[in-house]
Protein backbone atom coordinates (compact mmCIF):
# COMPACT_ATOMS: atom_id res chain seq x y z
CA UNK A 1 0.00 0.00 0.00
CA UNK A 2 1.51 3.45 -0.41
CA UNK A 3 1.97 5.58 2.06
CA UNK A 4 -0.41 8.76 2.42
CA UNK A 5 1.15 12.41 1.77
CA UNK A 6 1.09 14.70 4.39
CA UNK A 7 -1.93 16.04 5.04
CA UNK A 8 -2.53 20.35 4.86
CA UNK A 9 -2.54 21.52 8.68
CA UNK A 10 -5.95 22.82 8.89
CA UNK A 11 -6.33 25.38 11.20
CA UNK A 12 -9.18 27.85 12.60
CA UNK A 13 -6.77 30.73 10.52
CA UNK A 14 -7.45 28.77 7.28
CA UNK A 15 -10.21 26.19 7.36
CA UNK A 16 -12.43 28.12 4.87
CA UNK A 17 -9.18 28.71 2.14
CA UNK A 18 -9.26 24.10 1.98
CA UNK A 19 -13.13 24.01 2.07
CA UNK A 20 -12.89 25.91 -0.93
CA UNK A 21 -10.56 23.98 -1.90
CA UNK A 22 -12.15 20.66 -1.84
CA UNK A 23 -15.05 22.48 -3.97
CA UNK A 24 -12.02 23.31 -6.37
CA UNK A 25 -12.42 26.76 -5.60
CA UNK A 26 -9.43 28.91 -5.34
CA UNK A 27 -9.72 31.76 -2.81
CA UNK A 28 -7.59 34.54 -1.07
CA UNK A 29 -8.18 36.86 1.46
CA UNK A 30 -9.45 39.87 0.77
CA UNK A 31 -9.80 43.52 2.46
CA UNK A 32 -13.41 45.19 2.00
CA UNK A 33 -11.22 48.51 2.90
CA UNK A 34 -9.17 48.90 0.26
CA UNK A 35 -9.19 45.54 -2.15
CA UNK A 36 -6.13 44.56 -1.34
CA UNK A 37 -5.57 40.55 -1.47
CA UNK A 38 -3.81 38.44 1.36
CA UNK A 39 -2.15 34.80 1.60
CA UNK A 40 -2.19 32.88 4.29
CA UNK A 41 -5.00 34.61 6.67
CA UNK A 42 -3.38 38.62 7.67
CA UNK A 43 -4.78 41.47 9.07
CA UNK A 44 -4.53 44.33 5.97
CA UNK A 45 -1.32 46.34 7.01
CA UNK A 46 -2.67 49.53 4.85
CA UNK A 47 -5.07 50.37 7.78
CA UNK A 48 -6.50 49.81 11.00
CA UNK A 49 -8.37 46.77 11.10
CA UNK A 50 -11.45 45.10 13.15
CA UNK A 51 -11.54 42.67 15.54
CA UNK A 52 -9.53 39.71 14.44
CA UNK A 53 -9.60 39.02 10.79
CA UNK A 54 -13.10 41.49 10.14
CA UNK A 55 -11.94 43.59 7.97
CA UNK A 56 -11.41 40.95 5.54
CA UNK A 57 -13.28 38.30 3.57
CA UNK A 58 -12.25 34.90 1.43
CA UNK A 59 -12.98 35.78 -2.06
CA UNK A 60 -12.71 34.04 -5.51
CA UNK A 61 -9.33 34.50 -6.91
CA UNK A 62 -8.18 34.42 -10.33
CA UNK A 63 -6.17 30.98 -10.12
CA UNK A 64 -3.53 32.82 -12.35
CA UNK A 65 0.12 33.78 -12.06
CA UNK A 66 4.01 33.46 -12.83
CA UNK A 67 6.28 31.15 -12.06
CA UNK A 68 8.72 33.66 -9.45
CA UNK A 69 11.43 30.89 -8.64
CA UNK A 70 11.44 27.09 -8.29
CA UNK A 71 12.88 23.74 -7.70
CA UNK A 72 13.05 20.33 -8.68
CA UNK A 73 12.75 17.66 -6.11
CA UNK A 74 15.28 14.62 -7.61
CA UNK A 75 15.33 12.75 -4.17
CA UNK A 76 11.70 12.03 -2.30
CA UNK A 77 11.95 12.75 1.57
CA UNK A 78 8.33 11.35 2.24
CA UNK A 79 7.26 7.82 0.34
CA UNK A 80 4.30 9.33 -0.90
CA UNK A 81 5.76 11.43 -3.25
CA UNK A 82 7.34 10.32 -6.68
CA UNK A 83 10.30 12.43 -8.11
CA UNK A 84 11.05 14.55 -10.01
CA UNK A 85 8.35 17.52 -8.86
CA UNK A 86 8.70 20.79 -9.33
CA UNK A 87 8.08 23.06 -6.18
CA UNK A 88 7.70 26.80 -6.91
CA UNK A 89 6.52 30.02 -5.57
CA UNK A 90 4.07 31.84 -8.19
CA UNK A 91 3.48 34.95 -7.73
CA UNK A 92 -0.16 35.32 -8.10
CA UNK A 93 -2.00 37.98 -10.00
CA UNK A 94 -3.45 39.52 -6.76
CA UNK A 95 -0.03 39.94 -5.28
CA UNK A 96 0.47 37.27 -2.90
CA UNK A 97 2.96 34.64 -3.01
CA UNK A 98 1.67 30.69 -3.11
CA UNK A 99 3.64 27.76 -3.03
CA UNK A 100 2.89 24.69 -4.65
CA UNK A 101 3.78 21.93 -7.51
CA UNK A 102 3.48 23.19 -11.28
CA UNK A 103 2.50 19.88 -13.23
CA UNK A 104 1.66 18.71 -16.90
CA UNK A 105 4.71 19.55 -18.39
CA UNK A 106 8.23 18.23 -18.50
CA UNK A 107 10.11 19.41 -14.84
CA UNK A 108 12.86 20.74 -16.66
CA UNK A 109 9.97 23.16 -18.47
CA UNK A 110 9.41 25.14 -15.33
CA UNK A 111 11.17 28.66 -15.98
CA UNK A 112 11.00 31.53 -13.65
CA UNK A 113 7.93 33.52 -15.75
CA UNK A 114 5.94 31.17 -16.91
CA UNK A 115 2.68 32.02 -16.49
CA UNK A 116 0.70 29.13 -14.84
CA UNK A 117 -3.19 28.95 -13.61
CA UNK A 118 -4.52 26.79 -11.18
CA UNK A 119 -4.78 22.96 -11.43
CA UNK A 120 -7.24 21.08 -8.75
CA UNK A 121 -5.79 17.95 -8.34
CA UNK A 122 -7.12 15.16 -6.40
CA UNK A 123 -3.81 13.71 -4.89
CA UNK A 124 -4.92 10.98 -3.47
CA UNK A 125 -8.46 9.67 -2.78
CA UNK A 126 -10.64 13.06 -1.04
CA UNK A 127 -7.57 14.61 -1.26
CA UNK A 128 -8.20 17.80 -3.39
CA UNK A 129 -4.57 19.75 -3.87
CA UNK A 130 -4.33 23.62 -5.09
CA UNK A 131 -2.03 22.60 -7.77
CA UNK A 132 -0.73 24.37 -10.83
CA UNK A 133 0.30 23.92 -14.52
CA UNK A 134 0.99 26.41 -17.41
CA UNK A 135 -1.38 28.69 -18.46
CA UNK A 136 -3.15 27.90 -22.00
CA UNK A 137 -2.44 30.03 -24.68
CA UNK A 138 -5.17 32.61 -24.54
CA UNK A 139 -4.38 35.12 -22.13
CA UNK A 140 -7.33 35.89 -20.94
CA UNK A 141 -7.85 32.42 -20.02
CA UNK A 142 -11.60 32.00 -21.29
CA UNK A 143 -11.64 28.79 -22.40
CA UNK A 144 -9.47 27.68 -19.77
CA UNK A 145 -10.75 24.55 -17.18
CA UNK A 146 -9.82 24.71 -13.95
CA UNK A 147 -10.42 21.35 -13.91
CA UNK A 148 -7.41 19.71 -12.96
CA UNK A 149 -7.00 16.13 -14.38
CA UNK A 150 -5.74 13.29 -11.65
CA UNK A 151 -2.05 13.27 -10.95
CA UNK B 1 24.61 56.65 22.75
CA UNK B 2 25.95 54.47 25.64
CA UNK B 3 27.57 51.29 24.36
CA UNK B 4 25.36 47.92 26.07
CA UNK B 5 27.46 45.60 25.21
CA UNK B 6 30.73 46.49 24.38
CA UNK B 7 33.54 44.58 25.97
CA UNK B 8 31.33 44.50 28.97
CA UNK B 9 30.65 40.96 29.01
CA UNK B 10 32.82 38.16 28.00
CA UNK B 11 33.16 34.57 26.73
CA UNK B 12 35.22 32.92 29.19
CA UNK B 13 34.57 28.67 28.76
CA UNK B 14 33.72 27.00 26.08
CA UNK B 15 32.66 22.93 25.87
CA UNK B 16 32.32 21.18 22.33
CA UNK B 17 30.97 17.72 21.41
CA UNK B 18 30.42 17.19 17.92
CA UNK B 19 30.34 13.84 15.95
CA UNK B 20 28.10 11.02 16.92
CA UNK B 21 26.68 9.98 19.78
CA UNK B 22 24.07 7.35 19.08
CA UNK B 23 23.88 6.35 22.69
CA UNK B 24 23.71 9.37 24.52
CA UNK B 25 20.41 11.55 25.32
CA UNK B 26 20.21 15.09 24.24
CA UNK B 27 20.06 16.26 27.89
CA UNK B 28 23.24 14.07 28.80
CA UNK B 29 24.88 15.73 25.89
CA UNK B 30 23.74 19.05 27.31
CA UNK B 31 24.81 18.62 30.14
CA UNK B 32 28.45 17.48 29.56
CA UNK B 33 28.85 20.20 27.31
CA UNK B 34 28.38 22.29 29.78
CA UNK B 35 30.41 20.26 32.77
CA UNK B 36 33.32 21.15 30.24
CA UNK B 37 32.49 24.43 29.49
CA UNK B 38 32.63 25.29 33.29
CA UNK B 39 35.83 23.35 33.78
CA UNK B 40 37.17 24.69 30.95
CA UNK B 41 36.82 28.72 32.98
CA UNK B 42 38.36 26.94 35.73
CA UNK B 43 35.06 27.22 37.31
CA UNK B 44 33.23 25.41 39.55
CA UNK B 45 29.98 24.08 38.93
CA UNK B 46 28.63 25.46 42.05
CA UNK B 47 29.53 28.93 41.10
CA UNK B 48 27.74 28.76 37.84
CA UNK B 49 24.29 30.19 38.76
CA UNK B 50 22.55 30.89 35.39
CA UNK B 51 21.52 28.91 32.54
CA UNK B 52 20.28 29.11 29.29
CA UNK B 53 18.89 25.92 27.25
CA UNK B 54 19.29 27.12 23.53
CA UNK B 55 16.76 25.16 21.63
CA UNK B 56 18.59 24.64 17.92
CA UNK B 57 14.58 22.76 16.42
CA UNK B 58 12.00 25.43 15.80
CA UNK B 59 8.25 24.21 16.67
CA UNK B 60 7.06 21.75 18.57
CA UNK B 61 9.42 18.67 17.93
CA UNK B 62 10.39 15.24 19.38
CA UNK B 63 12.57 17.35 22.28
CA UNK B 64 11.34 17.45 25.15
CA UNK B 65 10.76 21.15 26.69
CA UNK B 66 9.93 20.90 30.41
CA UNK B 67 10.36 17.66 31.75
CA UNK B 68 13.81 17.74 32.94
CA UNK B 69 16.98 20.17 31.73
CA UNK B 70 20.61 19.73 32.19
CA UNK B 71 21.04 22.52 35.04
CA UNK B 72 19.16 19.99 37.04
CA UNK B 73 21.30 16.62 35.89
CA UNK B 74 24.35 18.87 36.69
CA UNK B 75 23.36 19.91 39.62
CA UNK B 76 23.77 23.64 39.01
CA UNK B 77 22.52 25.71 41.99
CA UNK B 78 20.64 28.22 39.69
CA UNK B 79 19.34 31.20 40.18
CA UNK B 80 18.36 31.62 36.32
CA UNK B 81 17.22 29.18 34.03
CA UNK B 82 15.60 29.76 30.84
CA UNK B 83 14.87 28.55 27.17
CA UNK B 84 15.76 30.08 24.07
CA UNK B 85 14.64 29.00 20.95
CA UNK B 86 15.39 31.01 17.28
CA UNK B 87 16.72 27.80 15.30
CA UNK B 88 20.26 28.61 14.23
CA UNK B 89 19.83 32.30 15.92
CA UNK B 90 19.47 31.24 19.75
CA UNK B 91 22.66 31.50 20.58
CA UNK B 92 23.43 35.13 19.42
CA UNK B 93 19.75 35.51 20.76
CA UNK B 94 20.55 34.05 24.07
CA UNK B 95 23.82 35.67 24.92
CA UNK B 96 22.26 39.00 24.04
CA UNK B 97 19.48 38.13 26.97
CA UNK B 98 22.29 36.60 29.27
CA UNK B 99 24.16 39.83 29.27
CA UNK B 100 21.12 41.10 30.46
CA UNK B 101 20.23 39.27 33.60
CA UNK B 102 23.93 39.18 34.34
CA UNK B 103 23.93 43.34 34.15
CA UNK B 104 20.84 42.85 36.58
CA UNK B 105 23.01 41.10 39.23
CA UNK B 106 20.44 37.94 38.65
CA UNK B 107 23.35 35.56 38.26
CA UNK B 108 27.36 35.89 38.51
CA UNK B 109 28.08 32.89 35.79
CA UNK B 110 25.59 31.72 33.54
CA UNK B 111 26.01 28.69 31.35
CA UNK B 112 24.37 28.47 27.61
CA UNK B 113 24.20 25.38 26.43
CA UNK B 114 22.57 23.26 23.09
CA UNK B 115 22.52 20.01 22.05
CA UNK B 116 21.43 18.06 19.07
CA UNK B 117 20.22 14.43 17.65
CA UNK B 118 20.02 15.01 14.68
CA UNK B 119 22.28 13.02 12.76
CA UNK B 120 21.05 9.68 15.61
CA UNK B 121 17.44 11.16 14.03
CA UNK B 122 18.38 11.08 10.68
CA UNK B 123 19.46 7.28 11.09
CA UNK B 124 16.19 6.25 12.55
CA UNK B 125 14.16 7.95 9.69
CA UNK B 126 16.47 7.01 6.88
CA UNK B 127 14.60 3.58 7.59
CA UNK B 128 11.35 4.98 7.49
CA UNK B 129 11.67 7.04 4.56
CA UNK B 130 10.40 10.20 6.05
CA UNK B 131 12.87 12.34 6.34
CA UNK B 132 13.55 15.64 7.92
CA UNK B 133 10.90 18.77 8.93
CA UNK B 134 8.63 15.73 8.15
CA UNK B 135 9.44 15.52 11.93
CA UNK B 136 9.14 18.87 12.96
CA UNK B 137 6.59 21.76 13.05
CA UNK B 138 4.02 18.95 13.24
CA UNK B 139 1.37 21.98 13.08
CA UNK B 140 1.28 24.93 10.55
CA UNK B 141 3.58 24.19 8.77
CA UNK B 142 1.18 24.29 5.65
CA UNK B 143 4.17 23.38 2.46
CA UNK B 144 3.94 19.77 3.39
CA UNK B 145 1.17 18.59 1.11
CA UNK B 146 3.30 19.72 -1.75
CA UNK B 147 6.30 17.98 -0.94
CA UNK B 148 7.74 20.91 1.22
CA UNK B 149 9.29 18.44 3.24
CA UNK B 150 12.89 19.88 4.05
CA UNK B 151 14.60 22.70 4.29
CA UNK B 152 16.55 22.12 0.97
CA UNK B 153 12.76 22.06 -0.33
CA UNK B 154 12.64 25.71 0.07
CA UNK B 155 15.92 27.42 0.74
CA UNK B 156 16.72 26.30 -2.58
CA UNK B 157 14.78 28.75 -3.92
CA UNK B 158 17.50 31.97 -2.40
CA UNK B 159 19.68 29.61 -4.82
CA UNK B 160 17.00 29.67 -7.61
CA UNK B 161 16.15 33.17 -7.61
CA UNK B 162 19.77 34.66 -7.02
CA UNK B 163 21.18 32.32 -10.42
CA UNK B 164 18.12 34.28 -12.10
CA UNK B 165 18.85 37.08 -11.15
CA UNK B 166 22.55 37.54 -11.20
CA UNK B 167 24.01 34.66 -13.27
CA UNK B 168 25.27 33.00 -10.16
CA UNK B 169 26.60 29.35 -11.09
CA UNK B 170 26.66 25.74 -9.88
CA UNK B 171 30.31 26.04 -9.97
CA UNK B 172 30.39 29.33 -7.70
CA UNK B 173 28.56 27.80 -5.43
CA UNK B 174 31.05 24.91 -5.50
CA UNK B 175 34.29 27.13 -4.59
CA UNK B 176 32.29 27.77 -1.04
CA UNK B 177 31.53 23.78 -0.69
CA UNK B 178 35.18 23.35 -1.57
CA UNK B 179 36.66 25.82 0.19
CA UNK B 180 34.91 24.90 3.25
CA UNK B 181 36.14 21.48 2.75
CA UNK B 182 39.69 22.56 2.64
CA UNK B 183 39.11 24.33 6.19
CA UNK B 184 37.41 21.25 7.45
CA UNK B 185 40.76 19.32 6.49
CA UNK B 186 42.54 20.89 9.33
CA UNK B 187 40.04 20.43 11.95
CA UNK B 188 39.90 17.39 14.07
CA UNK B 189 36.72 17.75 15.34
CA UNK B 190 35.37 18.02 11.12
CA UNK B 191 33.04 15.14 10.38
CA UNK B 192 34.79 15.51 6.80
CA UNK B 193 38.18 16.06 7.91
CA UNK B 194 39.50 12.90 6.00
CA UNK B 195 37.50 13.45 2.97
CA UNK B 196 39.16 15.91 -0.22
CA UNK B 197 36.76 17.84 -2.25
CA UNK B 198 37.52 19.83 -5.87
CA UNK B 199 35.22 21.33 -7.63
CA UNK B 200 34.66 18.12 -10.17
CA UNK B 201 33.58 15.93 -7.65
CA UNK B 202 31.28 19.09 -6.23
CA UNK B 203 30.08 19.48 -9.89
CA UNK B 204 29.48 15.10 -10.12
CA UNK B 205 27.60 15.22 -6.55
CA UNK B 206 23.47 13.83 -7.41
CA UNK B 207 21.28 16.90 -7.63
CA UNK B 208 19.05 17.11 -4.94
CA UNK B 209 16.22 19.55 -5.16
CA UNK B 210 17.58 21.55 -8.12
CA UNK B 211 19.36 23.56 -8.19
CA UNK B 212 21.19 22.42 -5.17
CA UNK B 213 23.49 19.40 -5.05
CA UNK B 214 23.87 16.96 -2.25
CA UNK B 215 27.81 18.97 -1.26
CA UNK B 216 25.45 22.21 -1.37
CA UNK B 217 24.13 20.67 1.65
CA UNK B 218 25.37 21.18 5.05
CA UNK B 219 25.96 17.66 7.40
CA UNK B 220 23.82 16.38 10.46
CA UNK B 221 25.57 15.76 13.88
CA UNK B 222 25.04 14.97 17.33
CA UNK B 223 26.43 16.62 19.76
CA UNK B 224 26.50 20.03 22.33
CA UNK B 225 28.02 22.81 22.43
CA UNK B 226 28.03 25.18 26.11
CA UNK B 227 30.20 28.39 26.93
CA UNK B 228 30.24 30.04 30.12
CA UNK B 229 29.80 33.91 30.06
CA UNK B 230 30.29 36.69 32.81
CA UNK B 231 31.19 40.16 33.21
CA UNK B 232 34.90 41.55 32.10
CA UNK B 233 35.44 41.94 35.55
CA UNK B 234 35.05 38.69 36.67
CA UNK B 235 36.37 37.16 33.18
CA UNK B 236 39.78 38.85 34.20
CA UNK B 237 40.72 36.17 36.95
CA UNK B 238 39.44 32.94 35.26
CA UNK B 239 41.84 30.02 32.89
CA UNK B 240 41.47 30.88 29.68
CA UNK B 241 41.49 34.46 28.03
CA UNK B 242 38.34 36.17 27.57
CA UNK B 243 36.40 36.21 24.79
CA UNK B 244 34.56 39.63 24.56
CA UNK B 245 31.29 40.32 22.81
CA UNK B 246 31.93 43.70 21.05
CA UNK B 247 28.53 44.04 19.72
CA UNK B 248 25.56 41.99 18.73
CA UNK B 249 22.34 42.52 16.47
CA UNK B 250 19.38 40.98 14.91
CA UNK B 251 17.07 41.60 11.74
CA UNK B 252 14.05 40.14 10.54
CA UNK B 253 13.18 39.22 6.77
CA UNK B 254 9.74 40.28 8.23
CA UNK B 255 11.26 44.14 8.14
CA UNK B 256 10.85 43.40 4.40
CA UNK B 257 8.07 41.70 4.73
CA UNK B 258 8.26 37.67 3.86
CA UNK B 259 6.42 38.28 1.01
CA UNK B 260 8.47 40.75 -0.83
CA UNK B 261 11.10 39.73 -3.53
CA UNK B 262 14.18 40.95 -2.29
CA UNK B 263 14.05 38.69 0.26
CA UNK B 264 14.78 35.89 -2.16
CA UNK B 265 18.10 37.10 -2.54
CA UNK B 266 19.35 38.58 0.42
CA UNK B 267 19.25 37.52 4.32
CA UNK B 268 18.02 40.17 7.30
CA UNK B 269 21.97 41.20 7.25
CA UNK B 270 21.53 44.91 7.24
CA UNK B 271 20.05 45.68 10.39
CA UNK B 272 21.71 43.04 12.28
CA UNK B 273 24.75 44.06 11.27
CA UNK B 274 24.06 47.85 11.41
CA UNK B 275 23.59 47.41 15.40
CA UNK B 276 26.14 44.83 16.08
CA UNK B 277 29.11 47.04 13.95
CA UNK B 278 27.85 50.14 15.59
CA UNK B 279 27.88 48.66 19.10
CA UNK B 280 31.20 47.36 18.18
CA UNK B 281 32.86 50.21 16.74
CA UNK B 282 34.18 48.81 13.21
CA UNK B 283 33.52 48.46 9.74
CA UNK B 284 33.49 45.17 7.50
CA UNK B 285 37.52 45.50 7.24
CA UNK B 286 38.08 45.31 10.45
CA UNK B 287 36.61 41.73 10.77
CA UNK B 288 39.91 39.22 10.83
CA UNK B 289 37.63 36.34 10.61
CA UNK B 290 33.72 35.30 10.00
CA UNK B 291 31.58 31.94 10.56
CA UNK B 292 28.77 32.37 8.47
CA UNK B 293 25.69 30.16 8.78
CA UNK B 294 25.91 27.88 5.93
CA UNK B 295 23.03 25.79 5.84
CA UNK B 296 23.84 25.76 2.60
CA UNK B 297 26.25 27.52 0.09
CA UNK B 298 24.01 30.19 -0.94
CA UNK B 299 23.42 31.27 2.58
CA UNK B 300 26.95 32.01 2.50
CA UNK B 301 27.21 33.58 -0.84
CA UNK B 302 24.11 36.19 0.10
CA UNK B 303 25.99 37.29 3.71
CA UNK B 304 29.34 38.30 1.57
CA UNK B 305 27.24 40.32 -0.21
CA UNK B 306 24.92 41.55 2.24
CA UNK B 307 27.79 42.19 4.91
CA UNK B 308 29.59 44.51 2.03
CA UNK B 309 32.40 42.42 1.38
CA UNK B 310 31.35 42.79 -2.08
CA UNK B 311 28.10 44.24 -4.17
CA UNK B 312 25.06 42.41 -4.61
CA UNK B 313 25.39 39.82 -7.10
CA UNK B 314 28.78 39.86 -7.15
CA UNK B 315 29.75 37.12 -4.40
CA UNK B 316 30.25 34.27 -7.45
CA UNK B 317 32.79 35.82 -8.99
CA UNK B 318 34.16 36.92 -5.23
CA UNK B 319 34.67 33.64 -4.07
CA UNK B 320 35.40 31.84 -7.45
CA UNK B 321 39.20 32.19 -6.85
CA UNK B 322 39.66 30.25 -3.63
CA UNK B 323 39.57 33.60 -1.50
CA UNK B 324 37.74 32.59 1.46
CA UNK B 325 39.58 29.30 1.83
CA UNK B 326 42.80 28.35 4.01
CA UNK B 327 45.06 29.86 1.00
CA UNK B 328 43.02 32.88 0.45
CA UNK B 329 42.76 36.41 2.05
CA UNK B 330 39.06 36.05 3.70
CA UNK B 331 39.44 33.41 6.22
CA UNK B 332 35.45 32.50 6.46
CA UNK B 333 34.07 29.03 8.42
CA UNK B 334 37.53 28.22 9.87
CA UNK B 335 36.19 25.09 11.02
CA UNK B 336 34.67 23.44 7.81
CA UNK B 337 31.43 24.85 9.35
CA UNK B 338 27.77 23.46 8.75
CA UNK B 339 28.92 22.20 5.39
CA UNK B 340 31.62 20.23 6.11
CA UNK B 341 32.10 19.95 9.96
CA UNK B 342 29.87 19.17 12.57
CA UNK B 343 26.13 20.97 12.67
CA UNK B 344 25.19 22.71 15.64
CA UNK B 345 23.28 25.63 14.42
CA UNK B 346 25.38 28.92 14.56
CA UNK B 347 27.50 27.48 18.19
CA UNK B 348 29.40 25.61 15.55
CA UNK B 349 30.97 29.08 14.51
CA UNK B 350 30.59 30.60 17.84
CA UNK B 351 32.71 27.36 19.01
CA UNK B 352 34.95 28.38 16.31
CA UNK B 353 35.14 31.50 16.85
CA UNK B 354 36.43 31.12 20.76
CA UNK B 355 39.03 28.75 19.80
CA UNK B 356 40.28 31.19 17.12
CA UNK B 357 40.23 34.16 19.36
CA UNK B 358 41.69 32.15 22.00
CA UNK B 359 44.62 31.26 19.33
CA UNK B 360 44.00 27.85 19.93
CA UNK B 361 43.07 26.71 16.35
CA UNK B 362 45.97 24.64 15.21
CA UNK B 363 47.22 24.77 11.65
CA UNK B 364 43.95 26.42 10.96
CA UNK B 365 44.59 29.44 12.87
CA UNK B 366 44.15 32.77 11.42
CA UNK B 367 47.11 35.02 12.28
CA UNK B 368 46.75 37.41 14.99
CA UNK B 369 43.10 36.57 14.96
CA UNK B 370 41.90 39.59 17.16
CA UNK B 371 37.97 40.18 15.86
CA UNK B 372 35.56 37.51 15.02
CA UNK B 373 32.04 37.71 13.63
CA UNK B 374 29.51 35.22 13.55
CA UNK B 375 26.34 35.03 12.27
CA UNK B 376 22.96 32.89 12.99
CA UNK B 377 19.65 32.60 10.79
CA UNK B 378 16.34 30.58 11.64
CA UNK B 379 13.75 31.34 12.90
CA UNK B 380 10.07 30.71 11.26
CA UNK B 381 9.54 28.76 8.38
CA UNK B 382 7.02 29.89 6.55
CA UNK B 383 6.10 28.63 3.25
CA UNK B 384 7.25 30.36 0.50
CA UNK B 385 10.10 29.02 3.34
CA UNK B 386 11.73 31.61 5.30
CA UNK B 387 14.39 31.73 7.80
CA UNK B 388 13.57 34.95 9.14
CA UNK B 389 16.39 36.19 11.64
CA UNK B 390 19.86 37.11 10.97
CA UNK B 391 21.85 37.56 14.20
CA UNK B 392 25.52 38.65 13.86
CA UNK B 393 27.42 38.61 16.93
CA UNK B 394 31.20 40.59 16.83
CA UNK B 395 33.97 39.10 19.35
CA UNK B 396 37.63 40.06 20.07
CA UNK B 397 40.21 39.37 22.48
CA UNK B 398 41.94 41.98 24.73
Amino acid sequence: MTPSRPRPNIDEDNRPFWEAVQERRFVLMRCQECGRWYWPAAYCRHHRNAPFFGSLRWEPASGRGRVFVCNIHRRAFHPAFEVPYVFALIELEEGPMFGSNIIGCPVEDVRVGMPVEIAFTEVEDGVVLPLFRPSAPDPSGANVSTEGARA
Amino acid sequence: MAKALKNKFALVGLGLLAGRYPDRSMRALQTEAARLAIEDAGLSVAQVDGAVDLRLAPGSGDIPSSTDAFPRVLGMPCRMFFQISRGGAAGIMGIVAASKFLEMGAANYVVLACGTKDWSRSRSARASGVTSLNMIEKAGYWGKPFGDLTAVSHHSFFAGRHMYEYGTTAEQLGQIAVASRQWAALNPLAQFRDRPLDIEEYLDSPLVVDPYRLLDMCVVSDGAMAVVMTTAERAADLAKPPVYVMGAGVGEAMERLWWEKANYTRLAVETAKDVAFREADIEIDDVDFAGLYDCFTGEVLFQIEDYGWCGKGEGGPFVADGRIGPKGTLPINTSGGLLSAYHLGELTHLAEAVTQLRHEAGPRQVPDARIGLVSGHGGELLSPGMCSTHASLVLGRA
